[in-house]
């Protein structure tokens, strides 16, 4: 059964995008993280609610991104590390 | 308003001995006390043409540069900076009296003043837009900065970019601009007219010494400057002169790294470090002359 990821508790995605990066403020953390469209387009969906790791990979495929569910659960293990998002139990 | 060189003859030591000499740099009034004579040369030369601070006795910021009196101060006599009645530094040798005073000065904004997002970083302006230099020491950011406001800039900081969080303007707070080993002889030969002070020896810089800031920037204290331009200069011996742009997002990164208190203001840091990288053209800039430096800047500031 595929893991089901929300956003951390607190962020705001608080950002600011130029030439297809972005830049993202992270209000657990106070950091500063240089993401690209394709992380960035899954925060969004996970700012909409929680959503497991197959329908955020269709998600990405359907706007465009080419992403493989591999690929996917890396960007969402990478997005972990960051507390920018946690699985939900 | 009366500036420090108008003061009657024995004035400025007597003030400085007294209750202290306000110094008005800018945005901030900062009180000196001292009778080390260093000092009192020091401040006499480089801070000539700055108004002094109001006479309520307000100040941001309270200096005293005193000799310890520890058994040292017959062998090697040493210099003790109080900020606010503490020591925030250890003491440091006599000769380097006066540049402790200019880095205590530094140390008291980039330490304090959170109304603004303060980068460590030169800047320069002319026609009303600012171009800042970002840079960590030995990139050559003072020695540029230097030569460019004795060719047309106006020196807004050497070393402190002040950009106002309410409304993203850069604060003036031109002070003596800080030479260090060869970019002084460097600067003596390239500006024959200017005033120097004293050079001082193994400091932890190495050699150091300060450049009086122009007149003309000091009479323009109160004019905050729109940003335009952020310059990442490196200097390289023999290279040859190029200027590339800088992606938005890393520029706002990369500037960020060079910024005091980018982390202190959370999120209004990153708010105010997003709107200045939005505003502003980025560059990475190398450069091996100054007189390539002052040509590439010209370009930059021409009208399009």
């Amino acid at each position: 059964m595929a893991i089901s990821w929300r956003l951390c508790p607190g962020q705001q995605l608080r950002r600011r995008q130029w030439d297809g990066e972005c830049v993202l403020y992270n209000d657990l953390s106070g950091d500063t993280h240089l993401i690209g469209a394709d992380a960035l387009e899954l925060l969004l969906a996970l700012h909409a609610g929680p959503a497991d790791t197959d329908n955020l990979g269709r998600h990405l495929r359907s706007a465009g991104m080419a992403a493989d569910d591999a690929e996917v659960a890396t960007m969402l293990e990478d997005l972990e590390r960051l507390a920018l998002v946690e699985a939900v139990c | 308003m009366l500036t420090v060189a108008q003061l009657p003859a024995g004035q400025l030591a007597a003030r400085l001995a007294g209750a202290g000499l306000t110094l008005q740099t800018g945005a901030f009034v900062t009180r000196l006390q001292s009778t080390i004579p260093s000092v009192v040369r020091g401040v006499a030369l480089m801070y000539a043409d700055y108004p002094l601070g109001p006479d309520d006795g307000y100040a941001d910021f309270h200096l005293r540069m005193v000799r310890p009196l520890n058994w040292r101060r017959w062998l090697r006599p040493q210099v003790q900076l109080l900020a606010d009645g503490l020591a925030p530094f250890k003491p440091l040798p006599l000769a380097q009296a006066y540049p402790m005073f200019e880095w205590g000065l530094n140390w008291c904004i980039s330490s304090r003043a959170h109304s603004y997002l303060m980068l460590h970083a030169a800047v320069v302006e002319k026609h009303g837009r600012a171009a800042i230099l970002p840079a960590p020491p030995g990139s050559g950011k003072s020695t540029l900065c230097a030569a460019l406001v004795h060719h047309g800039w106006r020196l807004l900081s050497d070393e402190l970019t002040m950009v106002r969080l309410e409304d993203g303007l850069i604060a003036p707070m031109p002070r003596p601009i800080s030479l260090k080993n060869g970019s002084i002889e460097l600067m003596r030969a390239a500006l024959p007219t200017a005033l120097f002070s004293p050079p001082v020896h193994d400091t932890n810089k190495g050699t150091v010494a300060h450049l009086r800031a122009p007149a003309d920037s000091i009479v323009r204290l109160d004019e905050a400057a729109r940003p335009a331009w952020i310059v990442f200069p490196r200097y390289e011996a023999g290279a040859a002169v190029e200027l590339q742009p800088v992606a938005k997002a890393r520029a706002h990164l990369r500037t960020a790294e060079n910024a005091f208190n980018y982390s202190v203001l959370a999120a209004r840091g990153f708010d105010a470090m997003a709107a200045l990288i939005e505003q502003s053209d980025c560059y990475d800039f190398r450069y091996s002359s100054l007189a390539d430096g002052i040509a590439t800047f010209e370009r930059l500031a021409a009208p399009p």
